[in-house]
């Protein structure tokens, strides 16, 4: 085995990212590593190239058969292991040569050695058969000559081992067939591929063998011309759903009238960009509990901040917010029409991490506590911060603990409070349960229900197939950013889902 | 943790402390009533300054052009006084005006093109600079015309009566009493826990006293000087602002993270030019000061203020990356400085080490600041 892992565990505080990986790669093969969101895939990745390094976890990694120790990314390189994720490591505004042997610069004497750089890139590059010249900046490349240029320099560093994460998530399919070809013509020279991709039709076509990862353990490896696109992905979903999830679906009359409805919204990221949500059609009524799902990139967070107001240019399309037409949404609008989202990434779009929790509370509602002279009514404020720290259970020392030194689950429960003090009639929750405690976790789906309980609207976005189906009176999936299907909870399967995610309805159903 | 903590309350009063010990050993002067009001003139100036910048430095921005802009507001009020013959009240309300749409111009500028505020500043530091010196010719302006006192004149030079000065200071014990009053029994009402009576009353007690020892100090000389009334009206209205108000509470929030902010319903934009805005008022009251303080508008009047209004900031703790500090750090800082500053020119320091000694305070303050904030 050119690559091995024995036994491999990683623990994070409160969880366990993988127990007991098993896994090896042959020289001169692609491997594919399958598996859902948050099933170890990255982790597994990041021991191999010793971002998580020896010492940090439990089991062997072997090279060649002989035990690894990698300290650092340097030291997986010196073994020739090369990882490239979804976000380039390549620096716009130097040319394709320059990205090339950025930090090995052929050189002479204290100077670089262009015109050897230059040769040895064109070389490179005609070898790979990439119609581009070395004096590009690579800036001006389409993402998937990004992708290439990157295993270009990978190749050049003699790597033995290339990690591919997610290759073609970019990629047009021309693109992509263009990769795969490649991919193929190294396996060939004896170049083994680990390669990650929820794309299967992608694995099933170019992979050897297929390694299905699910809750950090290896649940088996399978040689791909034996098995079958379903078999991977029942392999993949696994597990049962059990009691974990106690959504308390409310009584929601068949006239009421929806509370938010889209129709035919198409956004770009920017001015003068493609749509990247298509056609995206939806109603949300009061007290109903609606899920997004669908794979990283396929549009839900985006989706989301869109309708916020914090998120992309609309090309098309109408959004209704209790019965008037939302144009131009913007957070502070948005707030103010009764519609809060809580991020996914609350670190950094949530939190005055330096600041405490009261603070962070009332951040959202300081107007309610405004009196004569512009004065905030520093008791009100106060009494009403301490109603949410009381009700949402907030494990601190009192509303004057800091923000950033809270445990992930209580800075969750200050988000939460921050958008509900607000009283907002419909609640977007992006991800609520992110890297909380299992505590924590229930305690917001108890505040759910609390909250449809009350006529609120919520829509759930979660990457957690058995949370978004525990939770949701409805599912809507996305897929490539557009509906994948919607579905009703008899409908409920996670073979369903996960087909729609993958764009594969008519096959599922 | 708790070291660090107390190290860093400790260390303002520490330098202040050893800075006062060690210009009063050696020039028993520094002590003296005169000394004391003149350093509380000059502390007047810097801290108003220093105000300003500190609710820009909250947001985590910058404003370098503030120096250039105390010399251009005094230059356009002296011109007007002394060449136009306008009443010193209009000249300063012409001045008051300039500061408010040049900094707004500025406050635009950073929020709506999205240009890093450090290079407006500096195009705006070389830009007034230029305005300012066309302003008075590169020539000498001064404040009033003849013998005749002005609004503008007086600023640094009218001492309140000494009856005067004890009456006001009864008048603001009595104000501070009546909040401390009317807070409690607002916590009361909404049955939140309140300091026991008996503390309330030590604390207002010990604050009557240092404003009560602080007009008897000055009315050992000449009395309260009217530059020190204006800095305290100063720092009451930025307290307010930054401790009780939305709007503070925004600039505290921005700084500690612009992207939480707005997606919290901030209006960033609006509130960061606001900031500006206040910027360039107290840049107006500061370059009245600064030009009646010299006499006269001349080509350095406001020269270098900028750095020694960020080093005051700086050295009472508010941080450069925004979203921490008080006002009480930045009026704590502004002494140092102004110390520092005062103490040197009484001992004859020559003006290159001057020089020197300043930037190395300012290098020393954002030092300890980065290595404070480092968690």
């Amino acid at each position: 085995m050119l690559l091995e892992t024995r036994n491999l565990t990683k623990r994070f505080p409160g969880v366990v990212a993988l127990r007991d990986v098993s896994f090896g790669l042959a020289a001169g093969e692609i491997h594919a590593l399958c598996g859902e969101n948050g099933a170890g895939k990255s982790t597994l990745i990041k021991l191999l190239s010793g971002i998580h390094p020896h010492g940090s976890y439990e089991g062997e990694l072997r090279v060649d058969g002989k035990v690894a120790e990698f300290k650092s990314i340097r030291d997986s390189e010196a073994e020739g292991i090369a990882v490239i994720t979804q976000e380039f490591a390549l620096v716009d505004e130097l040319t394709v040569a320059e990205n090339i042997f950025l930090g090995r610069e052929p050189r002479r004497g204290l100077r670089i050695d262009w015109h050897t750089m230059h040769r040895r890139a064109t070389e490179l590059l005609a070898d790979f058969g990439l119609p581009i010249s070395p004096d590009t900046a690579v800036g001006e490349l389409g993402v998937g000559h990004k992708q290439l240029v990157e295993i270009v320099r990978a190749m050049d560093k003699k790597s033995r081992v290339l990690v591919l994460d997610e290759p073609t998530a970019a990629l047009t399919e021309q693109e992509v067939a263009v990769l795969l070809d490649h991919l193929r013509r190294l396996r060939a020279q004896g170049t083994a591929c680990i390669y990650i991709s929820h794309k299967l039709d992608e694995v099933f076509a170019v992979c050897d063998r297929i390694t299905v990862l699910r809750d950090g353990a290896s649940i088996a490896t399978l040689a791909a011309r034996e098995t079958a696109i379903p078999q991977v992905i029942k392999l993949m979903v696994g597990r049962e759903i059990t009691e974990l999830f106690p959504r308390k679906a409310t009584e929601i009359a068949p006239t009421a009238a929806p509370v938010l409805s889209v129709r035919g919204l198409n956004v770009a990221p920017a001015r003068g960009q493609p749509a990247f949500l298509r056609d995206i059609s939806f109603d949300l009524r009061p007290g109903e509990v609606l899920g997004f799902g669908g794979l990283m990139g396929a549009g839900r967070t985006e989706l989301l901040m869109h309708l916020f107001g914090a998120w992309g240019t609309r090309l098309a399309g109408d959004v209704t917010l209790r019965g008037e037409a939302y144009a131009k949404p913007q957070p502070r609008e948005s707030i103010q029409r009764g519609l809060v989202l809580v991020s996914e990434d609350r670190r950094r779009y949530g939190l005055v991490l330096g600041q405490d929790i009261g603070f962070n509370f009332s951040l959202s509602s300081l107007k309610c506590f405004r009196r004569f002279g512009g004065r905030i009514d520093a008791p009100a404020e106060q009494v009403r911060n301490q109603h949410f720290f009381d009700s949402l259970r907030v494990k601190a020392p009192g509303q004057h603990a800091r923000v950033g030194g809270l445990s992930g689950g209580n800075q969750q429960k200050v988000v939460i409070g921050k958008a509900l003090m607000t009283e907002p009639t419909i609640v977007m929750l992006d991800e609520p349960t992110r890297g909380i405690d299992v505590g924590a976790k229930l305690e917001v789906y108890e505040l759910i229900n609390r909250l449809t309980a009350e006529g609120k609207a919520v829509i759930l976005v979660s990457s957690e197939l058995p949370e978004l189906m525990g939770m949701s009176d409805r599912i809507l999936m996305l897929h490539e950013g557009r509906v994948g299907g919607v579905f009703t909870r008899a409908e409920f399967t996670q073979e369903r889902l996960l087909a729609a995610a993958m764009g594969k309805t008519e096959a599922a159903a | 943790m708790n070291a660090r903590v107390l190290l860093k309350s400790l260390s303002m009063p520490l330098a202040l402390a050893l800075i006062v010990a060690f210009f009063a050993l050696r020039e028993p002067a520094f002590l003296g009533a005169r000394n004391l009001t003149q350093l509380l003139i000059e502390f007047a100036i810097v801290g108003t300054l220093a105000l300003g910048m500190f609710m820009i430095l909250l947001t985590g921005q910058i404003d370098l052009s503030v120096g250039s802009g105390v010399g251009l507001i005094g230059g356009i009020s002296a011109v007007l006084i002394f060449h136009h013959g306008w009443s010193a009240p209009a000249a300063m309300g012409a001045g008051l005006a300039a500061a408010i749409v040049l900094w707004a111009l500025m406050g635009t500028l950073i929020v709506r093109e999205r240009i890093p505020s450090f290079i407006i500043t500096l195009g705006g530091l070389l830009i007034f600079k230029g305005l300012f010196w066309k302003v008075i010719e590169s020539s000498t302006v001064p404040v009033a015309r003849g013998d005749e006192d002005n609004l503008l004149s007086v600023l640094t030079t009218y001492y309140l009566p000494d009856n005067g000065g004890l009456g006001l200071a009864a008048a603001i014990a009595l104000v501070l009493g009546w909040l401390a009053w009317r807070a409690r029994s607002a916590r009361m009402a909404h049955n939140l826990p309140v300091r026991s009576a008996g503390v309330e009353v030590g604390v207002w007690l010990a604050k009557a006293a240092a404003i009560v020892g602080l007009v008897l100090v000055c009315n050992d000389f000449r009395g309260v000087p009217l530059s020190l009334l204006i800095l305290a009206a100063t720092a009451a209205v930025v307290f307010y602002l930054t401790k009780h108000t939305p709007f503070g509470r925004y600039l505290y929030a921005i700084g500690g993270n612009e992207e939480a902010a707005v997606l919290s319903g901030i209006a960033v934009n609006r509130v960061m030019i606001g900031a500006y805005v206040l910027m360039g008022v107290t840049v107006a009251i500061t370059g009245f000061m600064m030009t009646a303080y010299s006499g006269a508008s001349t080509t350095t009047v406001g020269e270098l203020m900028e750095l020694d209004a960020i080093a005051a900031c700086v050295i009472g703790g508010t941080a450069l990356k925004g979203g921490r500090g008080t006002v009480w750090g930045v009026l704590f800082g502004a002494l140092i400085m102004t110390a520092l500053l005062n103490g040197m020119t009484l001992m004859a320091v020559e003006p290159e080490l001057k020089m020197v000694a300043r930037g190395a305070v300012l290098v020393l303050a954002v030092w300890l600041d980065v290595r404070l904030s480092r968690r």
